[in-house]
């Protein structure tokens, strides 16, 4: 078996693997693999503290090797860079031109920013959708005096849905805690009406931007950015001056499904909203933010649809017991503040209900973060 | 009977962090001109909130109907 990607997914899933065959690897019957390019493993739901302070760069991080079952291979480098994935032939291509067969194959591969999609952002705003970009953002957000905070999304679906909403409401904490929010204008543009998608939620956040007074513009959908005017556009005809814009760049699933023929547009592959296999391919299952499946792009949906996938791909692979289906279970914590919380939890037919933000939330929040390394990476449960 | 090719179909009958209309922008947003998206719904409010956002993108909705519980629209993107 082969899993494309060492991310949250592929390495959740890989150990979980491990563990449903332990008795055929050790005989030698499966034989499991990662193939990334990096060593490292990034746990990215982790940036968007760091770019407030609330998190050391260095605990966003660890390397693959320790994470990953013992029993599970791990090949990185050029040698793990996917360069041409061929379902018809069971086989992916890497970038040292070596040809891995395979007999199941999950695709972890998740999703990229994409800073150069629209005129002007590279330049013209700050991210916390990378590690380095997180990092430059706390500078700014601490050396921030006074003026307008544009934050924008420019295009759904992203990872981390709830993001841009924490960190708006974040800032205006920090702000308040700082002594100065009364000199800071904080704006939060959206491209779809409203300031978040799912109805309850969004009416619930809507009542705390106005509490908190943020400026809503909504529908916003971002046409590009003047970072010498410091100014951004929206395809709707609006213009917006920033002092600093935190934007959420476009995302697209990785380029090699595209140049394999694999996916839509944007790189998202389609995939059964229950079974997770790869539609018209079943030796191949799809997880996390690799899928099109129009749910939350974020870890814990990769966490939830791992047990899925690990126990189906055993089945198919070693027979006995029986396969599961993805309910559509998803889970995320949604910051409110700099020490209060309220979280999402909900599934194909259960709406969220989001309680009242509280600060037993935030430490769960923080919790969890501490966690991933000890228990969710290692899937202890 | 529409004859727009489809680009994508979106089944968004389950909640979802984008909405039905973020999923539906995105996908209009990598559509060419001419080409629709499906979307299959489940309520009337979101019916309407399609038909707003269409209006307001300039967008044109060429399908409209009943499909068992679900609803089914098809917006073709507009240049």
């Amino acid at each position: 078996m082969l899993v494309a990607g060492g991310g949250i997914g592929g390495t959740i899933v890989a150990n979980r693997i491990a563990q449903k065959l332990s008795d055929e690897m050790a005989r030698g019957e499966v034989k499991v693999t990662v193939l990334d390019r990096s060593q490292k493993h990034y746990y990215q739901p982790g940036f968007m503290l760091v770019s407030m302070g609330e998190m050391h760069p260095k605990d966003t991080f660890a390397e693959e090797r320790e994470l990953l079952d013992r029993r599970v291979g791990l090949i990185t480098g050029d040698k793990g860079t996917i360069t041409k994935l061929n379902p018809a032939d069971k086989a992916v291509v890497t970038a040292d031109g070596s040809t891995h067969n395979y007999d199941y194959l999950v695709l972890a591969t998740g999703s990229h920013i994409q800073v150069d999609e629209i005129p002007g952002f590279k330049e013209g705003a700050q991210t916390f959708f990378s590690l380095d970009g997180a990092q430059k953002m706390w500078d700014s957000v601490r050396g921030f005096q006074g003026g307008n905070i544009v934050v924008d999304v420019a295009m759904l679906p992203h990872k981390c849905p709830v993001a841009p909403l924490e960190i708006t409401l974040m800032l205006d904490d920090y702000f308040k805690r700082k002594g100065i929010r009364d000199k800071v204008n904080l704006h939060y543009c959206y491209p779809v009406p409203g300031v978040f998608g799912i109805p309850n939620v969004n009416k619930m956040m809507t009542g705390v931007f106005d509490q908190r007074g943020i400026n809503v513009h909504s529908q916003f959908t971002l046409a590009g950015v003047d970072p010498s005017g410091k100014k951004i556009t929206s395809k709707e005809g609006e213009s917006l001056n920033y002092d600093l814009l935190i934007a959420v760049p476009p995302h697209k699933g990785a380029q090699v499904l595209g140049d394999s023929g694999i996916g839509d547009r944007r790189n998202w592959v389609p995939t059964d909203k229950y079974s997770l296999q790869m539609k018209g391919h079943d030796d191949v299952y799809v997880m996390g933010d690799t899928t099109d499946i129009p749910i939350s792009k974020a870890g814990s949906t990769a966490d939830y649809e791992s047990y899925v996938v690990a126990n189906n791909v055993s089945v198919d692979a070693a027979g006995g017991g029986s396969k599961r289906d993805y309910t559509g279970s998803v889970f995320c914590y949604i910051a409110t503040g700099l020490d209060q919380a309220t979280y999402i939890k909900f599934d194909y037919t259960h709406p969220p209900n989001p309680p009242t933000p509280s600060q037993i939330h935030w430490w769960g929040k923080l919790a969890y973060n501490r966690l991933y390394w000890s228990i969710h990476a290692r899937t202890i449960i | 009977m529409s004859s727009v090719k489809l680009y994508k179909s979106i089944d968004s009958t389950s909640a979802n962090c984008a909405g039905a209309i973020g999923e539906l922008a995105g996908a209009i947003n990598d559509a060419y001109a001419g080409e629709g998206v499906e979307i299959f719904i489940k309520d009337e409010a979101t019916r309407k909130d399609v038909y707003a956002w269409a209006k307001k993108t300039r967008h044109k909705i060429v399908v409209d109907e009943s499909v068992g519980d679900k609803l089914r629209l098809v917006v073709e993107k507009v240049a």
